[in-house]
């Protein structure tokens, strides 16, 4: 007896600690709430999105200008030593192009992409949606984002190391990765290294993510949240957080071979008889494997891909029926496909390696898969598409972006189809066609997706709404300059561009004149017919800078100046989210939510209104509604 | 705020939160072990020398075995005590599963310390020598360097005259180890020339260091600024100039494209020359007397007049004799000499007998040809008990390759003591720590070996670096080690310090337990596949 009374004061001691005012500090830097880490997560993955496009403007003006230097409004950034070191007269050298690259991905993928999807979204709205007071395990949650956030910026501190950053593209291949920053004498300081320290964070921190989600979905769904009455996004992220907490494992074991490679001089990915024209004969013992590494690494490579994309078909699957005011279409076959998809995902790794000679067998395999998976993808985009068929749309801010979503993102998927036969890859592999096609799927395709997620649950964060002019401002010249930069990709690679000519194709024009008379040379014909296409696209990427600078007044003006929203369910939406005040306090909901339906339930005939939220008790008319028994 | 069904299960998922989470842990880890068991069989099908076989002791590895097994039932002993409300055997039990976690990393740790000091040498024509390297020694005494370290006799020696430094790139232990070695030699490194830069614009150059100052670190780091400041200094200069030409050049072509014109936009440098500051990228010292430097051979490229350290340092002075020196051989392998004659289309045998050490080393010669006797009667052994196989004429069972090609220790120390091979006697204690070099010492059992340093092939400790085997093999045990310390951590935070929780909370003491216990079995699990994989095939 004694032992359960002090079980009771130690309960009330810890209860009473939440209703002292925590304090800045642990209110909103150490905060374990997951709406605050929900943010936390959503600004520094957007201020890595920033640099990472910063990079990406800086590479454009490498390709568009190659013998100009990088103009002021541009290198300002860049102390005089820096520019002394990386930029050679002002100009990008290749050096400098190739760490911009590799960074550029490494930072929209691992830091910019996955955390704001996964870690912002993902934290912010799945408790509120399944009726959690919180995580499963609020500081596991806390310590995945510090975690996250000193891997980036452990990423990010080997710009101002002596070697410079990582340089053998995101992918971060063997034997050149093993190779690259070989002379730094103290393995721990090269930049080479330190993007692999930072890798291991990012999945220590993507794992307790995962197992937090998974938990949180399986566990803590309130009274009545039975599996089929979940909404779409919350399966999404289901499905995301398996693939998380299963396929980026083996690319940690990648990592940790590379980094034997690196500090220890193994040769997991060194094959015999390595000769550079630097170094010599290698002094290392070889007999290791290059292939070896691919395969690791896109093993998690393509479930990655749909860790960018499922937060993103989250979004927009929810906010959808609410601005069409009616279900879901195909809620259950959505469902069921994204199981298959996130099964799929892990069969599929290596379509990206048609060309290193694996064998006809294999690559067959791997075609077959690739092709089937985009079954799944285009059940669930035409679900949406067919969504607005008959609905009574309002074009909300949000939806204006979810709008655009689907046909962007149908350009990205089905650019994709030729580079899953291995026949049509061999043309366009390592192509400017590959960088448009997974660019339309990220940048227009999962960003817009983004961009409306924050529209759309900006008014339960803040009480606000945010400004519709201002977003207007926003949208439109982002939509057309994403096409504008994207679209001519396209057309470059399916001439011969290769994604790693730093200088935009330039160094083959002399030879396009020599090579004109018998129009043999495809790189120097390429160049010379597609070469003016690069002004025109980085001009784009310059503009579509310019127009992010209003979503960004947007964002922090609409905190004071935007309207105020009037009730705790401004958008007139069902999911459980909307029955939380607002914004919602630490432990979410101010009653023990019981859920009687499913997620969309809209415009039903039998109702006045045109919705009936997920948490409102029947009337003794729904006779299809009742509260599950189980809890 | 409660988070629910931290202590009690959910009804309908049957399960508290902490047991979802630690299954889908574990569900990660084995991902992250799947990882590695895969990277074994890739690299050990992709192989293309001799995949070393059962070279691991076994003995050390079967004990750890089941040192683990047992710590994983005595884990669950400690969870069922805690059930019972029984705290006196909770605490045993926890307390014999981190002793046996703590037993399990001595036994560890022996087996890497002992691979850490053991050299392995692939020489040029693919035959392997493995032993203990001597120390350099003067007169009786063993040299020590800076650090106060016995040298090993595995150094690339210079006769330095001249050392010159990258001024970015110096690597500022190496310049201690220099200054160090020299003093060592009685010798001195002083800057060769005056050096005089212009450090302000468009002043006169200014002196920075005479010619006979002595290196330092402050000199070099001196240097490096200027360096610096006047490559920033005169970078920002020729971006401005290049801006302002390529300014005119647009003007000057309207409609023409960047590329077009590119080739006649040019900086001028004359103009620009009175602007500038004095780069000073290298600084040249000399040795004064001429002294010998010795370098590990991993930091260094040596050639016969300049060797190159990886630092960009450049060493001027005649290449010595950097022999390799093994105080003690203890295993002669054959088997990558063999496997290269076989791909060039030659009798492994004949190419053997041709191999520089049979040739240069009466020792090898010897120990080979008892090596054949003895693989004549394995054969004749084979013959008797598996017979010949009618059809082809050839036995039923040959020699293994390694039973073919590799003369190891124990067959050094079968060797030595006159019997066959497989009937020597191995002390328990050499079966932990390798064969014991000092006590064999009288039979001669193991011979001395200075390999010239041109025969040296790729040389290494029996660490990562030696081959993929041993790769895989420390990176495999060595992640698990680390699981294995973590998880004793957290179980002896739950012995020494549950007893609060225990008292308050005894349900959730035993909840943590189960989980950490969860986790205990996985660690053993990956053990019972490692110990075969690594130790048995």
């Amino acid at each position: 007896m004694s032992s359960h009374d002090t079980s009771h004061a130690g309960h009330d001691a810890h209860h009473d600690d939440h209703h002292h005012n925590p304090g800045f500090i642990w209110k909103y830097v150490f905060s374990s709430d997951h709406k605050m880490i929900g943010l936390q997560y959503g600004i520094t993955a957007m201020l890595f999105l920033a640099f990472g496009f910063y990079l990406m403007m800086v590479m454009r003006w490498s390709i568009a200008y190659p013998h100009q230097p990088l103009p002021e409004w541009m290198s300002w950034v860049f102390t005089d030593g820096w520019k002394a070191r990386w930029l050679q007269d002002g100009k990008v050298t290749g050096e400098t192009y190739n760490m911009f690259g590799a960074m550029h991905g490494t930072i929209m993928v691992f830091l910019g992409i996955v955390p704001l999807g996964f870690g912002a979204f993902g934290n912010y709205v799945t408790p509120l949606q399944i009726g959690a007071p919180d995580m499963a395990f609020p500081r596991l949650n806390m310590a995945s984002y510090w975690v996250y956030l000193i891997g980036g910026l452990i990423m990010c501190a080997s710009f101002f190391m002596e070697s410079g950053p990582a340089k053998s593209g995101w992918t971060n291949y063997s034997p050149l990765a093993g190779f690259a920053d070989g002379q730094v004498v103290n393995q721990w300081l090269a930049g080479q290294t330190q993007w692999l320290i930072g890798l291991v964070c990012l999945i220590t921190s993507s794992l307790l993510g995962s197992v937090n989600f998974i938990t949180t979905i399986i566990n803590l769904r309130a009274r009545g949240m039975t599996w089929m009455r979940m909404p779409f996004f919350v399966w999404s992220m289901l499905v995301t957080g398996f693939l998380l907490l299963l396929a980026f494992p083996p690319l940690e074991a990648a990592g940790i071979m590379q980094l034997m490679d690196r500090v220890a001089h193994s040769s997991f990915f060194m094959p015999s008889g390595l000769f550079t024209k630097a170094e010599g004969l290698a002094d290392l013992s070889g007999g290791g494997s290059p292939l070896l590494f691919q395969h690791l690494f896109w093993f998690l490579g393509h479930p990655e891909v749909y860790v960018l994309l499922l937060p993103a078909f989250a979004c927009v699957a929810e906010i959808i029926p609410v601005n069409t005011r009616k279900p879901l279409w195909g809620y259950k076959s959505m469902v069921y496909s994204l199981l298959v998809l996130g099964f799929l995902s892990f069969v599929v790794w290596a379509h990206h390696m048609y060309m290193t000679g694996m064998g006809a067998a294999v690559s067959t395999f791997f075609q077959t898969t690739t092709v089937l998976i985009s079954i799944p993808s285009v059940v669930i985009i035409t679900s949406m598409l067919i969504s607005l068929w008959g609905g009574s749309i309002r074009f909300t801010p949000p939806m204006l972006w979810a709008c655009a979503f689907i046909p962007m993102f149908g350009i990205g998927g089905l650019t994709g189809l030729p580079l899953a036969f291995n026949l049509a890859d061999l043309h366009l592999h390592d192509t400017y066609y590959v960088i448009g096609h997974f660019h339309y799927v990220v940048a227009p395709g999962i960003l817009f997706g983004f961009f409306a997620g924050v529209l759309h649950w900006y008014p339960k964060i803040t009480g606000r709404f945010m400004s519709r002019t201002l977003n207007h401002l926003h949208f439109w010249p982002s939509l057309i300059c994403m096409n504008l930069i994207f679209f001519p990709m396209l057309l470059q690679g399916m001439a011969g561009f290769h994604r790693r000519w730093y200088n935009g194709g330039d160094a083959y024009l002399d030879k396009a004149t020599a090579a004109a008379a018998n129009g043999s040379n495809v790189f120097a014909n390429a160049a010379a017919s597609h070469i003016d296409m690069n002004i025109l696209m980085s001009w784009g990427a310059w503009t579509l800078a310019l127009a992010q600078i209003p979503f960004i007044i947007n964002l922090f003006g609409s905190l004071k100046f935007g309207r105020k929203v009037t009730s705790d369910n401004p958008w007139h939406a069902t999911t459980l989210e909307w029955a939380t005040p607002t914004p919602p306090g630490h432990g979410n909901f101010t009653f023990d939510p019981v859920v009687y339906r499913g997620p969309y339930e809209y415009s039903r005939p039998d109702r006045d209104e045109d919705f009936l939220p997920q948490w409102n008790e029947p009337i003794r008319t729904d006779s299809a509604d009742k509260p599950s028994s189980g809890h | 705020m409660e988070i629910p069904y931290i202590v009690t299960p959910r009804k309908d998922t049957g399960l508290f939160n902490s047991k979802i989470a630690i299954w889908l842990f574990l569900a990660s880890e084995v991902m992250l072990f799947g990882g590695f068991f895969s990277a074994y069989v890739f690299l050990r099908i992709g192989a293309d020398y001799p995949w070393p076989e059962r070279t691991l002791p076994v003995l050390p590895g079967l004990i750890n075995t089941f040192v683990l097994i047992g710590s994983s039932m005595t884990v669950v002993f400690a969870w069922a005590s805690l059930k019972l409300h029984q705290w006196r055997r909770f605490q045993l039990f926890m307390g014999i599963t981190v002793a046996c976690a703590v037993i399990f990393m001595i036994l560890k740790g022996i087996e890497y310390n002992v691979k850490f000091q053991h050299q392995a040498v692939r020489l040029k024509d693919y035959s392997v020598v493995e032993g203990h390297l001597g120390y350099e020694k003067v007169g009786e005494e063993y040299e020590k360097d800076h650090n106060g370290h016995k040298i090993e006799e595995n150094r690339i020696l210079v006769e330095a005259t001249r050392v010159t430094f990258n001024t970015v790139r110096f690597h500022k232990s190496w310049v201690e180890e220099l200054i160090s070695q020299a003093e060592h030699r009685k010798s001195k490194i002083v800057l060769a020339e005056d050096l005089s830069a212009i450090i302000d614009e468009g002043q006169p150059p200014k002196t920075l260091a005479k010619a006979g100052d002595a290196l330092s670190l402050e000199l070099l780091e001196r240097l490096q600024k200027a360096h610096l400041d006047a490559r920033a200094h005169n970078g920002a200069l020729r971006t401005a100039a290049l801006r302002g030409e390529w300014k005119k050049a647009n003007a000057a072509n309207p409609g023409k494209r960047g590329w077009e014109i590119a080739s006649g936009v040019n900086i001028d440098v004359e103009a620009l020359a009175p602007k500038l500051l004095t780069e000073i990228g290298t600084v040249a010292f000399t040795v004064e007397p001429a002294a010998r430097f010795d370098f590990q051979p991993r930091d260094v490229r040596e050639a016969e007049t300049q060797s190159r350290l990886r630092d960009d340092t450049l060493v001027d002075g005649k290449l010595l004799a950097s022999p390799m020196v093994f105080h003690y051989v203890d295993a002669i392998d054959f088997q990558h000499l063999a496997m290269k004659a076989v791909e060039k289309g030659q009798d492994p045998m004949v190419a053997i007998e041709d191999s520089w050490l049979i040739k240069n080393h009466p020792f090898a010669k010897e120990a080979w040809e008892w090596n054949k006797g003895e693989v004549a009667k394995l054969e004749k052994k084979l013959i008797e008990k598996y017979g010949m196989d009618g059809k082809t004429g050839k036995p039923n069972r040959e020699p293994t390759l390694k039973e073919r090609y590799r003369i190891g220790w124990k067959d050094f120390v079968a060797k030595a003591d006159g019997v066959g091979r497989e009937k020597e006697t191995i002390a328990l204690k050499e079966e932990f720590m390798g064969p014991d070099y000092k006590g064999r010492e009288a039979k001669h059992t193991f011979p001395h070996l200075s390999l010239p340093r041109e025969q040296v092939g790729f040389a290494s400790k029996f660490s990562p670096a030696w081959n993929t085997y041993y790769a895989i093999y420390f990176t495999i045990t060595g992640l698990h080690g680390l699981h294995v310390i973590g998880g004793a951590l957290v179980l002896a935070y739950y012995l020494f310090f549950g007893r609060k929780m225990y008292e308050s909370n005894p349900e959730w003491l035993a909840n943590r337990v189960e989980i950490g216990g969860l986790f205990w079995h996985f660690v053993d699990l990956v053990w019972i596949f490692v110990f075969p994989i690594l130790y048995l095939m």
